[in-house]
């Protein structure tokens, strides 16, 4: 009879120890479960918060950027035609006056006519520069062609361009956004880099646009630069990231610099 | 501690009857998923309300042939619920294999109809756990909701197997009283840790559906 009890009490010992585990790998699994979900949930939540603050960059700078632009419109406009148009209003002024003699009022409508011509042509040139109508009626090949010449044009440095591009590959938005990337390119090669030759190179290779950079500057620190986030750098890959593109920077300090836009068909905003 | 079981009993009883009350004021407006486990409890509490009925028409008589009844509603129930869930059209496939096993079952043993059936309930369960787990990982993730309620199935559900697998033993005689009302406690107070759960979920996610709809 005692062996019976005992033989009982150890089926009921092993029954009970094995729903035990049972039990407690259940807790052991939902508990794996609670802490890894946690620890995901944490990781995308940083990931997102990076992401934001990324974005706020990105948004900051084309504030800063575009402040920059209307400060540069705004002086432009006071400079080169609300100052000289002061001038023909003086000068329009003077011919009301009765008693001046024909000799006087021919100066004077010939000086209103040399500063209206002239105002005529800075208003020309500032729309231009706002959005050259080559890149609207010529295209990009075209728009690239003449900011080298009229960069050649300044004798700082000398510009070699290149190009194998067919016309309306991209789409006009696309284009612009490349001719605004050259822009900049020019605009810090101008103010930074000391370089005496430019290459541009812009080629279509299959289904990549690429647009290709190189000058023999002084270069810079590509760190210092991402931590300094200059604007212009910070322009130029918002644009590459608006067109879905990639963006390589080559350079050192000393060792001029080489950049490359690489757009491919299919990626490119529309 | 035995007034304590009893009373806990009760509570599993009257919360299997709340719980499909509670769902069924949302069966409307949500999904297939929510309507599955909505179906689920409604069997349960069938099971449980006849279960009583018949204790009290025939005191002390065995009750076992609704464990077919409610291990298969079970199954069947809890599969469609996490076909929704998992959206794996295999499950289909698992169901059908698994009933076509214990409709053989029963018909090569009529008699296994007043027995439990630690085979099928076990087979069932972890299939049903399986499934569990694979929401598991899935809501790692995402959060898809049921989150809670899959895991009062999983644990109530990965513990109870050997509960039900070991139900036959209440017929050796050596064993029988000691054993069966261990393993009914056993088996009570998981269930009710269960109903706690679902009622959590149901009191987190759908409470407030509840009030939008009325």
């Amino acid at each position: 009879m005692d062996l019976i009890i005992s033989e009982d009490s150890q089926v009921l010992n092993i029954l009970l120890s094995a729903i035990g585990l049972l039990i407690f790998m259940a807790l052991a699994v939902v508990l794996f479960f609670y802490f890894s979900r946690k620890k995901i949930v944490q990781s995308e939540l940083e990931k997102a918060n990076l992401q934001i603050e990324h974005q706020r960059e990105v948004i900051q700078a084309n504030l800063i950027t575009q402040e920059a632009e209307r400060k540069r419109i705004a002086q432009d406009l006071h400079d080169a035609i609300s100052s000289k148009l002061n001038i023909v209003s003086l000068n329009a002024n003077m011919l009301t006056q009765s008693d001046i003699p024909s000799e006087e009022t021919n100066k004077i409508a010939g000086d209103i006519l040399k500063v209206t011509t002239t105002v005529l042509e800075s208003s020309r040139q500032i729309a231009h520069d706002l959005l050259p109508p080559t890149l609207k009626n010529f295209g990009l090949e075209s728009a690239l062609e003449e900011l080298c010449d009229s960069l050649s044009d300044t004798k700082k440095f000398e510009v070699d361009y290149h190009s194998e591009y067919p016309n309306n590959t991209l789409s006009e938005t696309s284009e612009l956004h490349l001719f605004r990337i050259t822009q900049e390119l020019f605009s810090n090669a101008i103010k930074y880099s000391n370089a005496s030759t430019v290459q541009l190179t812009l080629e279509k290779q299959e289904d990549i646009v690429s647009l290709q950079y190189v000058d023999d500057g002084r270069g810079f620190d590509l760190e210092k630069a991402k931590e300094a986030k200059g604007i212009g750098m910070s322009g130029i890959e918002n644009r590459v990231a608006i067109l879905n593109g990639s963006l390589q920077i080559e350079t050192s300090e000393g060792a001029g610099m080489k950049l490359s836009v690489l757009v491919k068909l299919d990626a490119e905003e529309e | 501690m035995d007034e304590i079981l009893n009373v806990l009993v009760d509570l599993t009883v009257y919360g299997s009857v709340l719980c499909p009350i509670l769902y069924l004021k949302g069966f409307v407006v949500n999904n297939k998923a929510f309507k599955f486990f909505t179906l689920y409890l409604v069997a349960v509490a069938l099971v449980q309300i006849c279960m009583r009925i018949h204790g009290f028409l025939y005191q002390g008589e065995p009750n076992l042939h609704f464990f077919i009844y409610y291990f298969v509603s079970e199954f069947i129930l809890l599969s469609l619920f996490f076909k929704e869930l998992l959206e794996f059209k295999a499950i289909y496939i698992i169901t059908l294999g698994v009933l076509g096993f214990i409709a053989t079952q029963y018909i090569i043993d009529p008699s296994m109809y007043f027995r439990y059936n630690p085979i099928g309930s076990s087979i069932t369960r972890l299939i049903i756990v399986s499934y569990s787990l694979l929401y598991l990982y899935k809501s790692l993730s995402d959060n898809q909701g049921f989150l809670i309620i899959n895991i009062g199935i999983f644990i109530y559900f990965l513990s109870s197997v050997l509960v039900f697998a070991a139900g036959n033993l209440v017929f050796e005689d050596a064993l029988a009283k000691k054993i069966a009302s261990l393993l009914s406690n056993i088996n009570t107070v998981l269930y009710f840790v269960f109903e706690i759960l679902i009622i959590v979920e149901w009191w987190r996610n759908y409470r407030i559906s509840k009030i939008r709809t009325n």
